[in-house]
């Protein structure tokens, strides 16, 4: 629990709360003012639109804790401020609120640009409001609306002398002196919950057949020095091929040849350990097989099927081989649901690259550049920096070689 | 949804920040403006142990004139930079940016350093910044370095920082008067992530000129001072030998393999450039 | 001032909103209460295996298991061949959509909830997964329910002879149309707080509903409680749109967990869930072949609809009302004599599918009117002349169509001339020839229809649902100090009902509306009713409460007849007082008379009171006809694909307007709605059955930035059958749009031979569509 103290309508209050409270949660359930709506949760809707440090911030991403000594006022408490009366009359008037859930969130939006734009037009007010959803009115009466009460104010010559916040900085922040040393004590992880039996295998059951569609798919071929026959056989070492795949970390290998273990992977802000199983069907004449992998991300709710189908082929009259490699992966849950699944899709190529370089090294005698077999901790998770540089870099280099004329 | 717990520490100092940051038993994140990281806390997508709160930092909220360059403190917010609270070096390229940016109420908390460090491909200061030919100050406990901003983002999501390191400020350059600028985002909707946004500048007068394709799957393309796209001499219009089919080839480099993709990239790119040239 | 029918009265129950002193389901504070998160499928198709609930939270975690006594969520049909699903209000055995909640976690506040969901492992078999309507119905589709042998819940037949009329046809188009899966999106979710009144005895439940009357019904059904036993209130609801109008499995697992538990129980639906778990609307897909002759007049029609209604049919509307509405809505408001059509409600691993304003309209119309401006272009004749050609005129009213739907009244052709005249389509057409300076195209279109409105026994008894609307009751009770309470068991979630209802109130009786409080939905004071849904609440609610209120009136009368000397035919209620002549008497006199001093009233005084519940039905219950023509011009970028609204007009008959204020709310807001179907919302699917859209920043709203501003004129022709003439009108704006943009659209991209076909017609549908007609589609192009 943190305490903080900040105003609130006015009025200070202090509280003790998990500091993963929103500043919507603070306002609705500690200090019981309701009117502050939640629509979304991500930023979009608006509706948790107040004033902090008098200017419209979301307080849904705002976390309660980052606010200490800050301003903060909500609609409940705009009930004596007259810009906000000419609001409630001409949102009446224009008829410019249906169900009322949107309604907090944009007077509080609709307050600000009476107050920041004296000569707005109506183009200017839709682009000002487009951070605030509803559902109901299609707009039509809100803008009215709130022209209607800038035309007022310009006729009636009326300005409340608006000027720009000329602080620096987030509104909500530098009212507050450190407070590191408290968080510092405890790492978070003790109050999380955590699984309290290890799991054996994510997807049970009949393994492939029961994972789901891959989804996407990348093609790669390496040719290595050596037999074809003395590449089979390292092909047969399943924990080696998991190495080889960035953030894997091998915990068990079972009687049925089937491994168990986690793969760790870290996408900006975001961090999975993927709790699996794989195995490694091989065809011993056809010198094919195919490695079948499923994960989950208990964390995220997010589950990830990959398999790897190989082919070996004699190369250079048989001193060398080529491994054809074909990597198919799908993902479902949270990470899965997300219109900007090519971000999604440009990491995970990134891996399945990152995996037949390092496949690559294995078959030719060196080490994998990262995926440590024993990572085990927060340390060594797959660090996407590491891992793209190998990738990105290459493009980099071809667009400056080519800006440079060196292309 | 509520957010996995985390524990919050408000950082004095960059000094206290970068140690907690350093710290290897704990993952820890920066939380600038946190206009960005609320979201995939909320839906616990990111689930740290620690945020580092560094918008109480002084030096972070810095706005100067250093010569002939501007510097801002990493935690400047969009509408600070939006209402003109910091000087213009940029003939008004930045404020009319950060004007587009999301919206009001998520320019007011949202901050230029956190959104960079954020490396999001479809986000405007990504694009942006390489364009102007900004350089990211970086800090760590002990030590202070400086790169260029296209150099610090090295993929999606993922800012070149060392275990301890923070994005403390941006150094932009000032332009000259008659320097130009483009700037072209193409949203489906006001203020949401970008399908195509191109970003070029001009500054013949200190031989100058940059053009930013972003909104990619991958990290913004940052080109400079190439003859074959931006015509070779003060005197003519900028961008008026401007070659189509190379910066086609370049998204295709990219792997930008959709021709509709690379249609919409390349009608932004064009945009800018009018718009620069008008 | 005026407050009757009529009446542009400023809405009574603003002030609370704008103050945020709205109360809506998480706005209430019950001591003692815990939170609820559901554990959902990750997956769309799977064999649920273990589950493992950690130790510690053993006793805050529930699964099908628990719900002892607790039967799924069943909604039928009577149509014949209608294979009924089984839900589960937790899932058992397997999942059928991503979404479907597994386990039920307790904690003391959301976040822990949460905490205690993501601690809950559950193993799965995945199953392959039915994503796409057109494949589930393809032999050997992966199985939804197993037990059905295919994946369609119902399929029906249209199958008039047309191949005579189609012989004359002078032109025969063939189109296939797709309109997008879509979330209904109120800003608040769906939200539930449940607990058991000891003291009554009674289940008590708020939930964020439309039909109170019908959750508590299906409640019982589901938890063998009776329904006397059943509270259901809808406190604020922050918009519904159909996406209320439910039983949900939330609410059955919520009630079940307040009689275990003895505790408030409270689950806030939240944004992932209203986009990943919850009932999605619209998603068909139209195979149409329309036959005409020179001059454009339809002369056979010949369809195949199906419809994505998800993996369960959802109470009470049921999975196969959409595809049943589009063979009997699809020849939309015109007269042609032959028609043959073919639906099917398909199975799919994808959330069921719920009716959303406008219900299959909106399809239908994007279906029909798209077709008649595909004659038009192949006849090079302007697209409302082929309207005009087809539409049901003055004289033919009441007019039944070839699909038995009795038209009450109106002037169709008058509105679409209306429309076009409003547009200015010559200044348009002249500015379209001549190109934009910023190489835009621009282009118009335009889109009519007719919107069957309250309708009422006799459809519905067809349809053979788990709901079937009869009598609508009100009642109305006189204060002793002479106010006016209503009582009405639909409810008002934006649609203004707390004034409109006000207003007819005092049409009758004369009291000033703020006077007059409206009680809406609360099963525990209202009177029963199928709630509010298809454009039903101001023809029956309406007539209901005008209807009590004249009996009311009776009984005042009765009493002022003693205290006037007069007979009770002679006296006339208005302004607040009865007459007789020119002597009156103020209506809180007689309230204070009949309550506090009732040794005044005579001995042999009516002993009735001053409260009456009357019920009202129409004269016909086949329903109201609205009807509005829209016209919409665009501006568009071929370049970028992206489209502009430059100018929207409808022209809109919804028979007497009681608030012309409101009615034009709801025509904007619904027109925005049907502006995001056009353009902007879609919930796309992966192969797997996983949805790709999981917040506001992947399924787009329409925002105020992209909207126009909208232009309405109003006819007003009266509904023969239907107290003041009233028309239900509450959909209508949601139902035009998409067709109208895209005919606008497609009369844009016409000097490139480009055509789009399905919703939402996003930059990118655009530029396929400019692609395909340069033959330049191709390599690895994705939506």
């Amino acid at each position: 629990m943190k305490k903080i103290s900040l105003t609130v309508n006015g009025q200070s209050v202090t509280a003790d709360i998990p500091a993963r409270t929103q500043l919507a949660d603070f306002l609705r359930d500690n200090q019981l003012l309701t009117g502050t709506h939640i629509g979304c949760e991500h930023g979009i809707c608006g509706a948790c639109t107040v004033m902090i440090d008098g200017a419209p911030a979301r307080s849904c991403i705002t976390y309660a804790v980052a606010c200490e000594g800050a301003e903060v006022t909500t609609v409940e408490g705009l009930d004596d401020d007259p810009i906000a009366e000419e609001l409630r009359r001409a949102f009446q008037e224009q008829h410019g609120l249906q169900c009322g859930y949107c309604t907090p969130g944009m007077m509080v939006t609709a307050r600000d640009i009476v107050r920041r734009f004296p000569d707005a037009d109506e183009t200017r007010i839709r682009h000002e409001l487009s951070g605030n959803l509803c559902r109901c009115t299609g707009y039509v009466g809100i803008v009215r609306a709130i022209r209607q009460v800038i035309e007022a104010r310009r006729r009636n010559g009326a300005s409340d002398g608006f000027t720009a916040r000329s602080e620096l900085g987030p509104v909500g922040s530098g009212h507050a002196a450190a407070n590191a040393a408290e968080a510092v004590a405890k790492p978070a992880e003790a109050v999380k919950p955590v699984a309290t039996k290890a799991r054996k295998s994510a997807a049970s059951g009949d393994k492939a057949a029961s994972g789901p569609r891959p989804l996407n798919e990348m093609q790669r071929s390496l040719r290595i020095s050596g037999p074809r026959e003395q590449v089979w056989e390292q092909f047969e070492d399943i924990a080696a091929l998991a190495r080889c795949m960035p953030g894997a970390h091998v915990s068990e290998i079972d009687e049925a040849g089937r491994m168990i273990g986690v793969m760790r992977v870290k996408f900006g802000p975001i961090s999975a350990a993927f709790d699996g199983e794989a195995d490694n069907e091989r065809v011993e004449d056809a010198y094919r097989g195919k490695l079948f992998g499923t994960g989950r991300d208990q964390r995220t709710g997010t589950r990830v099927t990959a398999e790897v189908d190989y082919a070996l082929h004699e190369a250079d009259g048989g001193g060398a081989t080529d491994v054809a490699i074909s990597v198919r992966y799908g993902l479902s849950g949270a990470l899965a649901q997300f219109a900007r699944g090519g971000l999604v899709e440009d990491f995970a190529d990134r891996l399945a690259q990152q995996f037949a370089g390092n496949l690559e090294r294995m078959l030719s005698g060196e080490q994998p550049a990262t995926g440590d077999g024993d990572a085990g901790n927060a340390g060594n998770d797959v660090n996407a920096v590491s891992l793209v540089l190998g990738v990105l870099g290459a493009r980099l280099r071809r667009f400056f070689n080519r800006l440079l004329g060196r292309g | 949804m509520k957010p996995a717990p985390f524990e919050y520490a408000r950082a004095g100092s960059i000094k206290e920040a970068s140690e907690l940051l350093a710290r290897d038993d704990i993952t820890a994140r920066i939380l600038a403006g946190g206009q960005s990281l609320g979201p995939m806390l909320n839906l616990r997508l990111a689930q740290p142990d620690l945020l580092v709160d560094i918008t109480g930092i002084p030096d972070l909220v810095a706005a100067e004139r250093d010569g002939d360059s501007l510097y801002l403190g990493a935690c400047v917010s969009h509408a600070n930079v939006e209402d003109g609270r910091i000087p213009d070096v940029t003939n008004g390229a930045l404020a009319e940016v950060a004007r587009g940016i999301a919206y009001r109420a998520v320019r007011n908390r949202g901050t230029i350093g956190g959104s960079l460090a954020h490396c999001d491909p479809a986000a405007d200061w990504p694009c942006v910044l390489p364009a102007l030919g900004a350089r990211a100050v970086v800090q760590g406990a002990n030590d202070k370095r400086e790169v260029a901003v296209e150099e610090l983002m090295q993929a999606p999501f993922e800012p070149g920082l060392e275990p301890g390191e923070i994005l403390a400020g941006l150094r932009i350059p000032a332009m000259s008067p008659d320097a130009r600028w483009g700037y072209y985002k193409y949203c489906r909707k006001t203020g949401e992530f970008a399908e195509a946004i191109a970003a070029v500048a001009w500054d013949p007068a200190r031989g100058f000129a940059r053009i930013v394709i972003g909104a990619l799957d991958t990290l913004p393309i940052v080109l400079g001072d190439n003859e074959r796209l931006f015509g070779d001499t003060p005197e003519r219009k900028p961008f008026d030998t401007y070659r189509p089919e190379e910066a086609d080839r370049m998204l295709t480099d990219a792997g930008v393999r959709d021709p509709l993709k690379r249609q919409v990239h390349m009608v932004a790119l064009r945009r800018a450039l009018e718009f620069a040239s008008a | 001032m005026e407050q009757g029918v009529g009446a542009r009265l400023l809405r009574k129950e603003d002030d609370r909103y704008l103050r945020g002193r709205g109360q809506y389901v998480a706005d209430i504070k019950l001591p003692g209460t815990r939170e609820v998160a559901f554990l959902r499928s990750p997956l769309a198709h799977a064999r649920i295996g273990d589950i493992d609930i950690p130790e510690d939270f053993a006793n805050r975690v529930f699964t099908a298991r628990d719900l002892k006594g607790v039967t799924p969520i069943r909604a039928v049909s009577a149509l014949p061949g209608f294979k009924p699903s089984d839900q589960p209000p937790l899932a058992e055995g397997k999942v059928r959509q991503v979404g479907e909640p597994i386990a039920m976690c307790l904690g003391d506040t959301r976040a822990e909830a949460e905490d205690v969901a993501a601690a809950v492992m559950v193993d799965f078999e995945e199953l392959p997964a039915v994503h796409d309507m057109l494949q589930a119905r393809r032999p050997g589709a992966a199985l939804v329910h197993e037990e059905w042998g295919d994946n369609v819940f119902l399929e029906t037949f249209v199958d008039d002879d047309i191949d005579a009329a189609a012989a004359k046809a002078a032109v025969k188009v063939t189109r296939e149309y797709r309109t997008a899966r879509q979330c209904m999106a109120p800003i608040e979710g769906r939200a539930v707080l449940a607990y058991w009144d000891s003291r009554m005895e009674v289940l008590t439940v708020y939930t964020s509903t439309q039909m109170p009357h019908i959750v508590r019904t299906g409640l019982s059904e589901c938890l063998g409680l009776s329904e006397e036993n059943i509270r259901v209130i809808p406190p604020d609801v922050g918009g519904g749109f159909g996406y209320k109008g439910i039983l949900l499995a939330e609410e059955v697992c919520l009630c079940w967990l307040a009689m275990q538990t003895g505790h408030p129980v409270r689950w806030i639906e939240d944004r992932r869930e209203h986009l990943t778990a919850s009932a999605n609307c619209r998603e068909h897909h139209y195979r149409i072949t329309a036959y005409a002759d020179s001059n454009g007049k339809l002369l056979a029609l010949d369809a195949e609809a199906t419809v994505d209604s998800g993996a369960y049919s959802a109470y009470p509307f049921s999975a196969c009302l959409e595809a049943a509405q589009v063979a009997s809505i699809l020849p939309g408001p015109y007269d042609f004599e032959a028609y043959r059509c073919r639906t099917y409600s398909v199975a799919t691993n994808k959330c069921p599918i719920l009716p959303f304003r406008g219900v299959a309209r909106t399809g239908v119309c994007f279906a029909m009117e798209l077709t008649l401006d595909a004659i038009a272009r192949e006849l090079g004749i302007e697209p409302a002349e082929v309207r005009l050609a087809n539409l049901v005129k003055p004289g033919q009213m009441p007019f039944d169509n070839i699909t038995k739907k009795h038209f009450d009244s109106g002037d169709y052709p008058e509105a679409l001339r209306r429309a076009v005249a409003a547009v200015d389509i010559p200044a348009w057409r002249k500015r379209q020839a001549e190109g934009e300076k910023d190489g835009r195209l621009i282009g118009i279109g335009m889109s009519i229809f007719c919107e069957q409105g309250a309708h009422g026994t006799s459809v519905y008894a067809g349809w053979g649902i788990p709901m079937v609307p009869g009598h609508e009751q009100a009642g109305v009770r006189m204060t002793p100090d002479g106010g006016l309470e209503i009582r009405v068991g639909v409810h008002s979630h934006g649609q203004s009902m707390e004034t409109t209802l006000a207003q007819v109130a005092h049409e009758v009786l004369g009291i000033d509306t703020a006077r007059i409080k409206i009680v809406h939905g609360d099963t525990g004071l209202t009177p029963y009713s199928t709630g509010t849904w298809g454009s039903r609440s101001m023809v029956m609610a309406g007539g209901g409460v005008a209807t009590a209120c004249e009996q009311l009136g009776d009984r005042i009368k009765a009493i002022a007849a003693h205290l006037l000397q007069a007979k009770p035919e002679d006296l006339r209620i208005a302004g607040g007082q009865v007459f007789s002549g020119d002597s009156s008497i103020a209506l809180n006199d007689i309230a204070r008379l009949w309550y506090r001093k009732p040794q005044d009233l005579p001995p042999d005084v009516d002993t009735s009171g001053l409260e009456v519940t009357a019920g009202y039905k129409p004269k016909r219950d086949s329903g109201t006809f609205s009807y509005a023509a829209h016209a919409a011009v665009i501006a568009l970028d071929p370049e970028l694909g992206d489209t502009e609204i430059l100018d929207y007009v409808i022209v809109e008959d919804g028979g007497v307007l009681v608030n012309p204020m409101v009615v034009d709310g709801q025509v904007h807001g619904g027109t925005v709605q049907g502006i995001g179907t056009a353009l902007y919302e879609e919930m796309p699917f992966d192969e797997s059955g996983q949805p790709l859209a999981s917040t506001l920043a992947d399924y787009i709203l329409p925002g105020a930035a992209e909207m126009p501003d909208i232009r309405i004129e109003h006819m007003e022709t009266p509904s023969p059958y239907t107290r003041f003439g009233v028309k239900g009108i509450g959909e209508s704006g949601a139902i035009g749009p998409p067709a109208a943009i895209a005919n606008a659209i497609n009369d844009a991209l016409r000097p490139l031979g480009a055509e789009v076909t399905d919703t939402p017609m996003t930059p990118r549908r655009v530029l396929e569509a400019i692609a395909k007609a340069k033959g330049t589609e191709g390599e690895g192009g994705q939506a």
